[in-house]
């Protein structure tokens, strides 16, 4: 995967160590790093007579949620943090990252925007329980 | 010296070939002189006897068969023969069975297989028997013999096979290096030669084991991970399982850091040793003494194996609030282990209900929430509920947690019982009530509530007269006697006609026939009881009041004419027979209050005025006859009766009219009619008095201008001017006088119309009875009623508007 480089904490108790705005910061930059290779993804099925539409417009809304998310983490975690030199480094790393995963095959495109997204989502989680811990957790 | 030589001996015979064979025999003493050796031989079953076919070939002092002189299954009787220059010496004979002379070739194609079964090694032999392999005459029964040693070893251990061309040896060392041989024989002969001899090498029975396999991993909390496998055969030797693993994008490869923790078999892997997002490549070895061997690699993302627990304190609550049926509140704890607080791992729950007995069970999706409120349950039922839970993402299911039984409390079905149990009692207190009542009054509230049909009522009539067709008799015995004032004409209730008989007694007794019961107000008078008159609807009801006064044609003749037609006119219960009896009283009967909307005042009129000219003769004998004897109904006479009221001309004339009606329908009203008849004449001269006395007839309908007003006049021939209800006619014109004493007048058609053509009667006719009986049928009933007080028998339909 692409983002195979990018240190990442594998467990629990390391995703919990990581103060919150490097978290978030990880966060974004994963979103980010899957940015491109969403869209060009998107592109290269498009011209698979085998995918039905359904499986298109998903993949589509995928990467539109993925955008969304992005677009929400950073607004509420920039109230919180305003680091915009964060994001702006953030930005970079992950235009680089991207590159290599055009070189993919979709099996593992898929596989392994799977596992990052499963990634962003437990890092998330962890943000809220520790941010709002009320709110069932 | 020199002697004859001494008998030979055969010493043996042999085959050494197959289908031929040598005999050898050993000389004796030859006697000092050059002996000669003969052998001589015969089958068994001949007598022929032969000689050696070859000496040479199997050396001296032999004997050679060839196969044209060997006959198999043959004995042979072989004798030597010693011969000199003294004599001769012949051997004992020999009987050879060439059969058994023959010794077989070793058995051949030896060939040694070990077979493991239970963990027990068997050594299979298997040879073929002697001779070629091409040869039909395969009839030799051979046995067998085997033996085998270990290698080393100098001893061997024979085993006698049998028939058989095949042996399994069990008793083998495993490790050792057996040879193994076999020999034959046919029964009678020699055992051949041992076969070459076969070597084999029994197996040890141990081998390094089998490839073990990788059953599954599994992270209880997304936190550690264990993985289980299952061995395959150990091949002998106690075996020894090690687990090695790799992770992704690295080389290294680890061993299983736990063993133990999660039981035999499988390895642990705990918080330090577990990432995630991280593909492992696990594998297991198998190791023994004889080898190793390693299981398939297993490839796993310890984020995808998350298998919890199943949740823990599942509680239950009652909850009863007011004004609501009670409900069960189910709550219960994640596993302990899930660490849900941090957000690490969320769990989605779900739940299980079926009752008791039941099969099936009702599975509900909870979600994220640890509480679960249950309305539906039935009270009083048991049910057994479990749930279980899974991450919310890439997981499985956990286990259910163990059965929890639910049971409500069904205390407020006793209220409900306690209600069912008063509605009971107080329904059968109501049916005792009733039932008590119908038994006490049982007809008349029958009566009340199921009104008989009342049918028509023919009293008095005499067929004869009415077959006769004397009109005029018949006129007069229905009753209109003469030209009496409203009572009569009450008593002849225009709307319905009263045949009845013209002798008073036929009418008493008639009447009292008919109902007696109702007659009870009546005196001396004869009322026509139940003669089907009852008001437009209910015969009776006006029958009784009405014929209390009406059922006096006996009285007529003495009595004052307007009693009559005031009784009469009072059976119906008709106000206007009341009023008519009270003398010079005009008829109230609008003031009698009931009015019988189904009394059509009009329709009376029009109706009996509408007879045809010749009917008026019998209208006037109507009317006669009406004063003296209660008209007796025929038909239609409810109708008629429910049209008294009115005015008393219209009575009258509405009497004849409806006897003239009745007349003309019916035969049997002519007898009726002749009846009055006659005695309309004998009482005409009451009549005379009364004819033209009318009663002032007021409205029959409420809502209707006073039909017709007739007035008492002492004026024989003024008749008033009078209106009918509803149609407002006018019996104004006078049609006809008959009988001197008797006025028959035509209802107009119009209100203040003087005359009317008399055409028009006939229409108004059909309207006028509709009418009468609309119009008059209201009032007579009410007052009918009230006077009836004690009849029995009410008629609801008097209650009713009478339609035809």
């Amino acid at each position: 995967c692409h983002t195979s480089r990018m240190p990442t904490p594998k467990g629990k108790e390391p995703a919990q160590n990581l103060p919150r705005e490097e978290l978030t910061h990880l966060i974004l930059k994963l979103l980010q790093a899957w940015k491109e290779p969403l869209s060009h993804f998107n592109q290269h099925i498009e011209h698979h007579q085998e995918l039905s539409d359904d499986s298109l417009s998903k993949a589509k809304q995928i990467s539109n949620m993925v955008h969304e998310l992005k677009m929400g983490v950073e607004k509420s975690m920039g109230i919180i943090s305003n680091s915009l030199n964060g994001m702006a480094s953030s930005e970079a790393a992950g235009l680089s990252i991207s590159n290599e995963a055009n070189l993919m095959s979709d099996s593992d495109f898929i596989h392994c925007f799977r596992r990052d997204s499963n990634k962003v989502q437990s890092y998330l989680k962890i943000l809220k329980c520790r941010i709002m811990p009320e709110n069932s957790c | 010296g020199q002697s004859f030589p001494a008998k030979p001996e055969i010493t043996r015979c042999r085959s050494l070939e197959k289908d031929t064979f040598s005999c050898w025999w050993k000389p004796g003493t030859d006697g000092g002189l050059p002996t000669n050796y003969t052998l001589f031989y015969s089958k068994a079953s001949e007598e022929k006897i032969y000689e050696c076919p070859d000496y040479r070939t199997s050396g001296p002092n032999s004997c050679y068969f060839d196969k044209k002189h060997t006959k198999q299954r043959t004995t042979y009787n072989i004798t030597v023969m010693a011969t000199n220059e003294f004599g001769s010496s012949s051997s004992d004979p020999q009987y050879v069975d060439v059969t058994c002379l023959v010794r077989p070739d070793s058995p051949g194609d030896l060939s040694l297989e070990t077979e493991t079964s239970a963990g027990v090694t068997g050594l299979w032999a298997k040879w073929s028997p002697p001779g070629l392999a091409d040869d039909s005459s395969n009839w030799h029964v051979y046995h067998y013999e085997l033996r085998f040693k270990p290698e080393e070893e100098e001893k061997w251990e024979t085993v006698s096979v049998g028939v058989q061309t095949q042996y399994k040896v069990m008793k083998l060392n495993a490790g050792l290096k057996y040879g193994v041989q076999v020999r034959c024989m046919l029964d009678c002969g020699e055992w051949s030669e041992w076969s070459p001899e076969r070597q084999i090498q029994i197996p040890s029975g141990q081998s390094p084991p089998e490839k073990p396999t990788i059953l599954k991993c599994r992270s209880p909390e997304k936190e550690t991970f264990t993985c289980w496998w299952k061995p395959g055969s150990d091949g002998g030797h106690p075996t020894n399982y090690t687990l090695f693993y790799s992770k992704e994008g690295e080389e290294q490869i680890y061993e299983c850091p736990d063993y133990r923790t999660a039981g035999p078999n499988s390895c642990y892997f705990d918080k330090k040793h577990t990432s995630f997002w991280t593909i492992y490549n696990i594998t297991v070895k198998a190791t023994n003494k004889m080898g190793s061997n390693s299981s398939e690699p297993h490839y796993v993302d310890v984020t995808y194996i998350v298998q919890p627990d199943p949740p823990v304190n599942v509680t239950l609550e009652l909850k009863k609030p007011i004004n609501r049926k009670p409900y069960l509140v189910l709550t219960w704890f994640p596993p302990p282990l899930a660490d849900v607080r941090s957000g690490w791992l969320t769990l989605e729950y779900e739940l299980r209900l079926k009752p008791e007995e039941g099969d099936e069970w009702e599975t509900i999706f909870v979600g994220q929430q640890t509480q679960y409120k249950m309305f539906s349950l039935n009270p009083g039922k048991k049910y057994i509920v479990q749930i279980h839970c899974k991450p919310d993402h890439h997981g499985s299911w956990s286990e259910w947690s163990s059965e929890k039984y639910i049971q409500i409390p069904s205390d407020y079905r006793v209220k409900d019982m306690i209600v069912w149990i008063i509605v009971g009692v107080l329904s059968s207190l109501i049916c005792l009530i009733m039932s008590w009542t119908m038994v006490l009054k049982g007809y008349r509230m029958i009566a009340f509530i199921l009104p008989p049909v009342p049918g028509p009522k023919i009293k008095g009539i005499d067929t004869h007269l009415l077959e006769t067709g004397k009109s005029e008799e018949l006129l007069s015995a229905l009753g209109c006697h003469g030209f009496p004032p409203t009572s009569d004409c009450e008593e002849l209730l225009i709307e319905y006609l009263e045949v009845e008989d013209s002798e008073d007694q036929q009418l008493q007794q008639s009447r009292n026939n008919g109902h007696p019961s109702k007659n009870t107000q009546v005196t001396s008078k004869e009322t026509d009881g139940d003669s089907g008159r009852g008001s437009c609807d209910s015969p009776s009801l006006l029958s009784e009041k009405c014929r209390e006064p009406r059922g006096l044609p006996s009285k007529l003749p003495s009595q004052d004419v307007r009693e009559v037609p005031e009784n009469d006119a009072g059976e119906k219960g008709w106000e206007t027979q009341r009023v008519a009896s009270s003398e010079d009283k005009a008829l109230p009967f609008s003031t009698a209050g009931t009015k019988s909307s189904t009394w059509p005042a009009a329709n009376i009129h029009p109706s009996t005025f509408a007879y045809h000219s010749t009917v008026d003769a019998h209208k006037v004998t109507l009317s006669t006859t009406n004063v003296n004897v209660a008209p007796v109904l025929v038909g239609n006479e409810e109708k008629y009766q429910s049209r008294y009221s009115t005015s008393e001309t219209l009575c009258e004339e509405n009497l004849e009219k409806q006897r003239e009606m009745e007349n003309m329908h019916s035969r049997n009203d002519q007898s009726t009619i002749q009846v009055n008849q006659s005695r309309l004449n004998e009482k005409s001269s009451f009549f005379n008095a009364k004819l033209m006395d009318y009663v002032e007839v007021h409205k029959v309908r409420q809502d209707e201008d006073p039909a017709v007003l007739l007035k008492h006049k002492e004026n024989s021939g003024k008749i008033e001017k009078y209106t009918i209800p509803g149609t407002s006619k006018e019996y104004t014109k006078v049609s006809t006088v008959v009988d001197h004493n008797i006025l028959v007048l035509m209802p107009d058609s119009r209100v203040p119309v003087s005359q009317e053509p008399a055409k028009e009667m006939p229409q108004n006719l059909q309207q006028g009875q509709v009418e009468k009986n609309m119009s008059y049928c209201l009032p007579a009933p009410s007052e009918c009623q009230r006077e009836a007080g004690g009849s029995e028998y009410m008629d609801p339909s008097s209650f009713m508007p009478s339609f035809k």
